[in-house]
């Protein structure tokens, strides 16, 4: 369309103004050079059609079409619309969120993900949901980048590279020999979408006698036979006083966000009065579960049930349940003896909140130990107020050993392996490697090109969840969406496409599957509205699962127990070795995310390995120190790892993370840490008695982001705790403790410059609810670009994390081997007197108006003179060019002048465009999201229009860390604003801010953890004391806290 | 009193000895001093040349590899931001204290056994200011934008943070090297002029004659001369006080437990005469045993006072050391305790620097408690071996102060250990490369000691013929 332009006429009336000879005369030339906005050049272009737009569009295009990498970076053509278009809702620049779901082992998690001009660059929660509320974990962050991966496979491989078309005829030959499907095994990971159960149905339809079974090498055993088929046993933490965790890490690995939420619920502390849950562990390795709770007992993995069977005698005593008690007295009583006095107790304390307690076995407990925990919760009349059910949403399939056998028998032909990684992480008795080779034909999905795939026929890159249509059900069994941002990067297929083209349906081009299965569960009326509804809330209202009756099979119970519950005797001379979930790449399955491979572990605060944590009483025995290695063997099976004293750690165990030592893997994970799958068998998946210990006498050196443990006595200052009693005796007990108590009010010569803008910034962090998950950290790190910066560089102490968890092990007695645990996140403080101002020579770091300490890096020179300033150690200096630089193979030593520079395009796509990416030699620390006050302070002017009031609306908006934060430990906002949460939670009597003496005025906000012990419980006195430094008014005045690790 | 007898002879203990040994005549000093630059290059000097430019390059290439690749190819980290960078600057600016000392302050007291000394001294002080210069020029992540620390006018309209202690850095040092340059260059020109007139070659007579800048002697020329100097004398005295006074400042207005103290500005000034003096002794002793003649004009006697200035300084700073220990203990303050008692003193702590704290304790405090004792001030070797302790001691006391209170300081969560790269250690070794190479340039092209100032000090230069110089004028010239 060719846009005419009209001249407005002259107003008749009064003078006639020109502009020049050819308006004044409007001869015909004028009018056509009228016509033409740019008078030059723009007839050159061919074609009459050129105007404005259609010139933009076209240089638009070919913009994108010169970008390199840019090209396959594009939306779905068919249903989405490309960007070349330029349509309406989207503003270059501009986010647009969209709501989708990340596949979990747990269901799915709903989320948000943040997509600028067709790329996803940060994943939220969905705040809709109520199973996460915006919050979410550690891997649904890091997901992000595994979507940018540049190791992803991206070709269709038979050997040789192919394409889809020749894929596609090749698998309609290999169907052809699987018969009636006898032939035709699946090996899937666990997911409970609706699309592929259904999809799993048509092909049943197909090939009734198929194989469809599910390997995930971290899931627990299936607990139908004791509260009934189709019922999933949830605890319902928000109902429950007093918790007893037995070998649960249900806040970390073991649980999700949800179940993180409904405990801290019960943690938060508005007043003296407020009433908190009691929290028990018994573990054998700290967890962030353990570091949270009010009490807790070292116990070898291997003896948690002999543990819950003294519990179950006490309980059955003290109820009376003839069941509980005769189940118990079935079998002989144990040799190992447990403290008395806290099993009683303990006991005592449940049974008094009959009800209204809860007992939790771990997963990863044998069902023996998990029956005898049902029999427990069921005498304490516990089952249906704090363990409901749910129905269950995932369907029955067989398991990975099934599958062996019928490849042993050599019934299968065709083997299909979407997603996993059995070859890496099967059971070792299984010999999977073999196995696969037996099979004629693998076909393998995978993410990556991994150890499974160098056995397997035909290699299919598998789609990431961002780049694929589907559905699934979340922790409470609600319908969610998963909706592409993106598509395919590398061509990729999804499962969803696979099941499709095998079950005889065309390979999908969009949504149509997914439609197909929403219409059959949601029945809508208003099939577009409702279609449209479900994709933009991201799940289907009022889905959730149906709560299921208990029907809690006590004859089942009583037999698993007494036929099944092993009960191993300790010995000195072998160990117990427990392998664990790794809180950074899980199974393995995110070996190659920088980003999880560079946050520290939680607890042990090692990145980019695994090791052996052992008690300190067990290294001296072995006369071993961090970084040694030593061998474990375990029924002629052996693996190396380096060790790590792990202060609270039971003797004479060894926790290994499992999910190292990869083989196969890209350039992020190779060469991380020790494989110790060879060590895991089917009958033994978690824990494992009578490993045998060689010291080697070689050293491994260990990257640690936090190399010194202990508080040295400093805790009255740092992390301020009190306990329940000396809560209520003391409301303002955080107030008086440390330096501040002596200190005598600060008086400064020099007024700073008024912070007088209508926002003032601020965060409060509640100790008392923190665990330390670390998701904060990976949350920063994806909004903010900051880079990993590789193992190497860590051992340097100079990982860029903007925030960081302090973790602390303290206790009055500094050989205590029951040290407490605190974790602390760390971040600027955006000090109002800030002392990294005032020693910047070039004026690079400043503070703005509404008191936010900035960095001006274009400014930086980098004379890290402010990170020496910085009492909170906060800054961070980049010591190298980590953006153009490779950070393995010692790229960032070979000399810059020759070495190749660049990085590699996806993760060019991955970067926030609203945050500067930094530079070497300039620093860099935690902004307050700036770019996100930013973004709010124009939405509340364009809100505003011509009005004065411009002002963001109470907690309009927060910053990363306490948007994933699922405990909401972390709560960002205007502190001059009454109405915001962070200005309420900051008059808290508990709020402390660091350093007072300093009169720095740190906009930190802690509040002192509160521990509710039991004063009736052995070491309840013990409780907090160590955070008590010698400067506080407690009673162990000079006591000086423990030196731990 | 009135029946007291004054005698005009001084008894023979309070004789000052003579500030020229052996009665050596005025021509003798001419004769001396010149061939020294007159005389061809001897091998020594290019045995001890080669291997310092060799070294020196070495320096140079690590500087350029760092400054290719980024910081991080030195050892520091998150916690410790500043390390042998930062302690080798301050190393160097205090060794580059005792030329400008002697030859400023030392003149305006009218101590006039400074005269053989102070060119040496000087020209040393420069050179060292030279070394120091190249630190924190480099430290910085981003050399190329270092010019943002000028006050320079620019579209931004940004300027540098003048609250900021590295900024008055920038000014001290490079105020106190430029002083310290002309005063240096204002004293060479009549000795160049010297030269110039010895010379044998067109081209020496050219060159001296360019930079003598048209020195004839005459009256008028002197009491120029006289002047500018004494100006030059009066202005740099406060500059010996006020560069490292300020260069303490980068530590003492920080929050630092161990860097934040109001005793550093003393300290830091004693601190640096005491290096400077223990740096030309170690230049000066060697270069006497190379040149024998100047045996005459560096007597003992002038060792002798060196050395009690080394005593009475190090004493200081042993004060100091001593003082801000009671003031750890008597402030209660738990982190500066713990920075001085566990993390100096390795009390309770792993003590990853105690052992560094011990080196710079012995070598700062104690040895040179051997010069209360005469006959070590006047040995030799007792003297250098005491110096090159100093040297020691005096690095490590940058050393304690910079790395100790960073490595471990507020939240134990972040403290950290710190070692340097091979890099950072090439570097330091390269700045002495630069430091000889430079020394041993002037040696070569350079009368080394002032000659027209020991003239003057000759008891023939008196024009009154007294023993005992009662003269009160600036008496340095006698035609």
């Amino acid at each position: 369309m060719k846009r005419i332009f009209q001249h407005p006429t002259a107003p008749v009336t009064g003078k006639k103004y020109w502009r020049s000879l050819g308006q004044l005369q409007d001869t015909p030339e004028f009018r056509g050079w009228l016509e033409r906005e740019f008078p030059q050049g723009a007839s050159e272009l061919k074609g009459g059609d050129v105007t404005r737009r259609n010139f933009l569009k076209l240089m638009g295009a070919s913009t994108a079409l010169a970008g390199l990498g840019l090209s396959a970076c594009r939306r779905p053509e068919k249903h989405l619309v490309p960007f070349t278009r330029g349509v309406e809702w989207s503003i270059p620049g501009k986010a647009l969120f969209f709501t989708t779901a990340r596949p979990t082992r747990n269901g799915y998690a709903p989320l948000v993900a943040t997509t600028y001009d067709g790329r996803p660059i940060k994943i939220e929660g969905n705040p809709l949901h109520p199973a996460s509320k915006g919050a979410t974990d550690t891997f649904s962050q890091a997901s992000v980048l595994d979507l940018y991966d540049p190791d992803r496979a991206k070709v269709i491989r038979n050997g040789k590279p192919a394409d889809s078309a020749i894929f596609e005829k090749a698998l309609d030959e290999i169907l052809k020999n699987v018969g009636d499907g006898s032939g035709l095994a699946f090996l899937m990971e666990s997911d409970n979408s609706p699309t592929r159960e259904r999809l799993r149905g048509e092909i049943e339809k197909k090939f009734p006698n198929l194989t469809w079974a599910v390997y995930e090498p971290l899931a627990g055993e299936s607990l139908e036979a004791i509260y009934g088929a189709g019922v999933t046993a949830v605890p319902a933490l928000e109902k429950a006083d007093v918790i007893l965790a037995l070998d649960s890490d249900f806040l970390g690995n073991g649980g999700d966000v949800a179940t993180t939420r409904a405990f801290t619920s019960r943690r938060k502390v508005t007043g003296p009065d407020s009433k908190m849950n009691r929290l028990y562990a018994v573990e054998n390795r700290y967890t962030v579960t353990g570091g949270i709770a009010d009490h807790r007992l070292r116990v070898g993995a291997s003896q948690i049930g002999a543990f819950a069977l003294a519990l179950a005698n006490e309980i059955g005593a003290a109820t009376g349940s003839a069941e509980l008690s005769n189940a118990a007295k079935a079998i002989p009583a144990p040799a190992v003896k447990f403290n008395a006095e806290w099993v009683k107790y303990c006991a005592e304390d449940l049974v008094a909140a009959k009800g209204k307690s809860l007992v939790l076995a771990g997963p990863r407990q044998p069902i023996a130990v998990q029956a005898l925990v049902a029999a427990i919760n069921a005498a304490l009349g516990n089952l249906g107020q704090t363990v409901v059910g749910l129905a269950a949403t995932e369907k029955a399939a067989a398991t990975i050993a099934d599958l062996a056998r019928a490849i042993t028998d050599k019934k299968i032909k065709a083997l299909f392996i979407v997603g996993g990684n059995p070859v890496y992480n099967a059971p070792a008795d299984l010999n999977w490697a073999e196995l696969q080779k037996s099979v004629e034909t693998v076909v393998r999905f995978g993410t990556h090109e991994d150890e499974t795939s160098a056995f397997a026929t035909w290699n299919v890159p598998l789609a990431h969840y961002l780049e694929s249509w589907g559905d699934g059900r979340a922790a409470d069994g609600s319908y969610v969406s998963m909706q592409p941002m993106i598509l395919p990067l590398f061509g990729a297929w999804s499962d969803l496409d696979l099941l499709a083209k095998i079950a005889g349906l065309p390979k999908p081009q969009g949504p149509e599957l997914v439609q197909e299965t929403f219409k059959q569960l949601a029945k809508p009326t208003d099939f577009s509205a409702g279609w449209a509804k479900f994709l933009h809330d991201g799940f289907l209202a009022e889905s959730a699962a149906k709560s299921a009756p208990l029907t809690f099979n006590a004859a089942a119970t009583a037999k698993f127990v007494t036929e099944s519950l092993s009960l191993s005797t300790p010995d000195d001379k072998t160990f117990e070795v427990v392998f664990t979930a790794c809180a950074k790449v899980d199974d393995g399955r995110y070996s190659n995310n920088g980003w999880l491979q560079e946050i520290p572990d939680p607890i042990t605060k090692v990145t980019w390995d695994n090791t052996a944590q052992i008690s300190p009483a067990t290294a001296k025995s072995l006369k071993v120190g961090d970084g040694d290695l030593i061998e474990i063997e375990l029924q002629n099976r052996k693996m190396e790892i380096p060790v790590i004293i792990a202060p609270g750690h039971a003797d004479g165990s060894i926790s290994v993370q499992l999910g190292y030592g990869r083989s196969v893997v890209g350039r992020v994970g190779n060469g991380t840490g020790f494989n110790a799958y060879p060590l895991r068998t089917t009958a033994q998946p978690y824990f494992a008695v009578g490993a045998k210990v060689r010291v080697t006498g070689k050293e491994y050196k260990l990257a640690l982001t936090q190399e010194h443990g202990t508080l040295e006595g400093r805790g009255g200052d740092i992390t301020r705790v009190g306990t329940v009693e000396e809560y209520k005796a003391d409301p303002d007990f955080a107030k008086t403790m440390g330096m501040d108590a002596h200190i005598p009010p600060n008086v400064s010569l020099y007024t700073n410059p008024p912070l007088d803008d209508q926002h003032q910034w601020g965060m409060v962090v509640d100790l008392n609810v923190c665990t330390g998950c670390s998701a904060c950290m990976v949350a920063c790190q994806a909004e903010n670009n900051i880079p990993i910066v590789g193992k190497e560089q860590v051992a340097n102490g100079r990982e860029m994390h903007w925030i960081r968890t302090d973790r602390y092990f303290a206790s009055v007695d500094e050989n205590d081997p029951d040290p407490e645990l605190v974790s602390q996140p760390m971040m600027c403080q955006h000090c109002e007197n800030a002392p990294c101002e005032t020693v910047c020579p070039v004026n690079a770091t400043v503070h703005s108006e509404d008191g936010l300490n900035v960095m001006a890096y274009n400014r930086c020179i980098g004379t890290r003179y402010c990170a020496n300033n910085c009492p909170f150690k906060v800054r961070r200096f980049n010591f190298f060019d980590y953006n153009q630089r490779k950070i393995e193979d010692g790229g960032l030593y070979k000399w810059n002048l020759i070495a190749p520079k660049g990085t590699e395009d996806t993760i060019k796509l991955s970067k926030n465009p609203n945050v500067t990416v930094r530079m070497r030699g300039v620093m860099e620390k935690c902004t307050f999201c700036v770019q996100r006050i930013q973004e709010a302070k124009i939405a509340a002017k364009v809100a505003g229009r011509d009005s004065a009031n411009t002002r963001i609306p109470a907690d309009a908006f927060t910053s990363a860390c306490a948007q994933v934060c699922p405990s909401e430990a972390i709560t960002f906002g205007d502190i001059k604003n009454p109405e915001s949460s962070v200005s309420k939670l900051r008059e808290s009597e508990r709020g402390y801010r660091l350093f007072e003496y300093l009169d720095v005025k740190s906009r930190v906000t802690y509040l002192a953890r509160i521990r509710n012990p039991n004063p009736k419980m052995p070491g309840a006195e013990k409780v907090g004391a160590a955070m008590k430094s010698h400067h506080g008014h407690g009673p162990d005045h000079d006591a000086k806290a423990g030196a731990h690790h | 009193m009135a029946e007291s007898t004054v005698t005009l002879e001084t008894p023979a203990e309070l004789e000052r000895p003579p500030l020229v040994d052996n009665k050596r005549s005025l021509g003798w000093i001419t004769d001396k001093v010149s061939v020294i630059v007159e005389a061809p290059t001897p091998i020594w000097w290019w045995v001890a040349f080669v291997p310092c430019v060799i070294i020196a390059l070495i320096g140079l290439f690590c500087i350029g590899y760092q400054i290719s690749n980024g910081v991080g190819v030195w050892g520091e980290n998150k916690t410790v931001g500043w390390a042998w960078d930062i302690t080798n600057f301050v190393f160097w600016i205090g060794i580059g204290h005792a030329g400008t000392l002697i030859s400023a302050i030392l003149f305006l007291t009218r101590q006039k056994w400074r005269t053989s000394i102070n060119r040496a001294a000087e020209a040393m002080t420069i050179f060292a200011v030279i070394c120091a210069g190249i630190f924190p020029g480099i430290h910085v992540g981003r050399v190329w934008m270092a010019w943002f620390l000028a006050p320079v006018p620019n579209a931004n309209g940004i300027w540098p943070n003048f609250r900021s202690p590295l900024l008055w850095d920038v000014f001290a040092v490079s105020t106190y090297f430029t002083v310290s340059l002309l005063f240096w260059y204002t004293g060479l020109v009549p000795d160049l002029a010297m030269l110039r007139d010895r010379a044998k070659s067109r081209v020496k007579k050219f060159i001296y004659g360019i930079f003598a800048l048209g020195w004839r002697g005459s009256n008028r020329q002197w009491r120029h001369y006289e002047m500018a100097y004494l100006l030059l004398a009066g202005l740099s005295t406060p500059l010996v006080l006020s560069v490292h006074s300020v260069v303490s400042f980068d530590f003492a207005t920080s929050i630092l437990p161990g860097w934040h103290t109001t005793i550093f500005p003393p300290y830091f000034v004693a601190g640096a005469i005491f290096g400077g003096f223990a740096m030309v002794l170690t230049i000066l002793l060697p270069s006497r045993l190379l040149y024998p003649q100047l045996g005459d004009l560096m007597t003992r006697s002038h060792v002798d006072k060196m050395a009690k200035i080394i005593l009475l300084t190090g004493s200081i700073v042993g004060y100091a050391y001593l003082m801000e220990l009671f003031i750890a203990w008597y402030g209660a303050n738990q982190y500066e305790k713990f920075t001085f008692f566990s993390a100096r003193m390795g009390i309770d702590n792993p003590g990853w620097y105690a052992w560094a704290y011990y080196v710079m304790m012995f070598c700062n405090v104690i040895s040179p408690q051997l010069f209360w004792i005469k006959s070590m001030r006047t040995n030799y070797i007792a003297v250098f071996i005491v110096c090159m302790f100093v040297n020691v001691g005096m690095w490590f006391e940058r050393f304690v102060i910079i790395v100790t209170s960073l490595a471990q300081d507020f939240l134990p969560s972040s403290w950290r250990h710190y070692s340097p790269s091979t890099t950072e250690i090439w570097t330091f070794i390269g700045t002495f490369g630069i430091f000889l190479s430079l020394f041993l340039l002037f040696m070569r092209f350079l009368p080394m000691v002032c000659a027209f100032e020991v003239k003057a000090i000759t008891p023939e230069a008196d024009p009154h013929q007294t023993k005992h110089d009662s003269h009160v004028g600036v008496g340095t010239h006698q035609p």
